[in-house]
């Protein structure tokens, strides 16, 4: 345990001071924009939180989330994948599985960040616009961790790849043409909740009335999922790294 | 043999017995067994590609190995891993950074993972000469800082087995110079063992005090540098009236010759038996032309190892 928080609090410090930061804010800044211009006001009703939210986790859950997990995954192992960086860090007197999720925690740390921001960043539109109901807590709160809970096991999977694959870019290109596809696959009910790149998206999606397709699936469900699926991609890409050969 | 007899009596640091590493049934590297004491700087000779990285790779818990065994201060390796890389540091290939980063900050990142005190970075900083860059993102150095960073970051656990991959790769003369002198020290002022892998005997040689030769994976050589120079120290070659009888005879007594350009070679042996071969081939009848001992350089001797023309 004691040299999971050390290698987590070295790769701490290899993220910081670089662009990684402005990825965090990129996606909360366009949905505030987003969230600022866009047309939701419906004959003389008051904007509602509800309506807020979805206008503004759209764009966020169904591009921004998968791919930002997918561009985490690849920046954490970009360094190691160069020269002899796997070779440095793996001589050192740490186990393969603190480093893989160590590596891992910190993806998380960084979507948590993300998903944090558009918290402040969905209150402070709804500020600016004036929405003068009280603000629905649960749903918030629910949207927000359960749109990170279901970044765990697409994150898993794109570690997986990334660690995997030595290129920088292929994983990324990968992630990206299966993002995609999210707006046709989120009209399936039988195959969406098993998409990891949609998994985002259905769980940030406030649980109102117009259900669909994908989005007309309890959350209990949908939470089942998301863990089944985050135990096998996490599985199989530490068994992967475990014997990887560097 | 005395030599090997005294080595076996001081403790060895890295020993490995029959060391197997297989890709696909061809071997990269077999029957391996490295010897290397306490306090040496050991040579690791080879060309490109003859398994020198390979066998590091497995002594640092890289790779596995496909059989054979790796005892690394007399603990086997495989099950104390952490407790030995905790005392080994490694310096494998070009070391990779986080170019953003300064230097001080990428040897904090190893740091903290070693946890050693902060005050351990300005030493090893000041043992490669890099005090007063410390501060510089990682991207601006030249390759020979890189590299000088690489081994203070090896440095940084106060390890007492170093083991460096051909850690002067790439660098200009003066960088080899610096990097040359930098290990010479090592064993002297920090008491640390020191495998240093190469494919320029001429770099090894003025540092090592042992050396072990790879060929195609297989070990061909190993002892100090001190018995390779005498190896090399060159042979006997006769021009005679018969050579071919000639040979015959002097392999008879056990010579253990062979006939090249029609002239006899014969391995390095004492004076007494020069002279006496001498005088039994001239009271054979055969007439003596030239008597010429053949001196080779190091270099050469090296390379007709590694190209598998010598068994030493």
């Amino acid at each position: 345990m004691g040299i999971f928080w050390r290698v987590l609090s070295a790769e701490r410090l290899k993220m910081s001071k670089s662009f990684v930061w402005l990825l965090v804010i990129g996606s909360p800044a366009v949905a505030m924009l987003i969230g600022a211009l866009a047309n939701m006001e419906e004959e003389g009703q008051m904007i509602t939180w509800e309506v807020l939210l979805s206008v503004m986790s759209l764009f966020h859950a169904m591009f921004f989330l998968p791919v930002l997990s997918g561009v985490f995954a690849a920046l954490i192992c970009r360094a190691e994948h160069a020269d002899g960086g796997w070779k440095q860090l793996l001589a050192l007197p740490v186990t393969r599985t603190s480093v893989y999720l160590a590596k891992y925690t910190m993806i998380m740390a960084l979507l948590a960040a993300v998903q944090l921001l558009f918290f402040a960043a969905v209150l402070g539109v709804g500020a600016l616009r004036g929405v003068d109901v009280p603000i629905p807590w649960t749903m918030f709160l629910a949207s927000i961790f359960g749109g990170w809970l279901a970044c765990m096991p697409l994150a898993a999977l794109q570690l997986a790849i990334s660690q995997s694959w030595s290129s920088f870019g292929a994983p990324l290109a990968l992630n990206v043409t299966l993002t995609m596809p999210n707006m046709l696959i989120a009209n399936s009910s039988t195959y969406g909740p098993y998409d990891p790149w949609l998994q985002p998206m259905l769980a940030m999606s406030p649980f109102g009335e117009d259900r669909f397709g994908a989005f007309n699936l309890p959350l209990e469900s949908l939470i089942t999922v998301v863990l089944g699926s985050l135990i096998l991609f996490l599985a199989v890409g530490l068994f992967s790294f475990r014997r990887k050969a560097v | 043999m005395l030599v090997t007899e005294v080595k076996k009596m001081t403790q060895a640091v890295i020993e490995t017995t029959n060391l197997l590493k297989e890709y696909r049934g061809r071997a990269a590297v077999e029957h391996l067994n490295l010897n290397i004491g306490k306090g040496e700087i050991y040579g690791f000779l080879g060309p490109n590609g003859a398994g020198k990285t390979t066998t590091i790779r497995m002594l640092l818990g890289l790779i596995k190995p496909t059989s054979g065994s790796i005892k690394i201060f007399g603990q086997d390796l495989k099950r104390n891993k952490l407790q030995i890389l905790r005392k080994v540091g490694s310096l494998v290939e070009s070391p990779s950074y986080y170019g953003h980063l300064s230097a001080l900050d990428n040897l904090e990142a190893i740091r903290r993972i070693l946890n050693v005190p902060k005050s351990r970075i300005a030493e090893v900083l000041d043992i490669v000469s890099l005090t007063g860059e410390e501060k510089r993102p990682v991207k601006g150095f030249s390759l020979g800082m890189k590299q000088r960073l690489g081994i203070a970051a090896a440095l940084l656990g106060s390890p007492e087995l170093l083991i460096l991959d051909e850690p002067t790769n790439g660098l200009d003369p003066s960088g080899i110079q610096e990097i040359r002198s930098l290990i010479k020290r090592l064993p002297v002022e920090e008491g640390i063992t020191v495998l240093v892998s190469s494919h320029l005997l001429s770099e090894i040689e003025q540092m090592a005090g042992t050396v072990g030769i790879i060929r195609s994976g297989r070990m061909v050589y190993q002892d100090t540098i001190a018995h390779l120079q005498q190896q090399a120290a060159g042979d006997l070659r006769l021009a005679v009236s018969e050579p071919e009888e000639a040979l015959i005879l002097a392999n008879r007594r056990g010579c253990g010759g062979t006939l090249q350009e029609g002239r006899i070679t014969l391995p390095r042996m004492s004076d007494v038996r020069v002279a006496l071969l001498i005088k039994e081939l001239v009271e054979n009848g055969h007439a003596i032309y030239r008597v010429e001992e053949h001196r080779q350089s190091l270099e050469e001797f090296f390379l007709q190892v590694v190209e598998g023309g010598q068994s030493v």
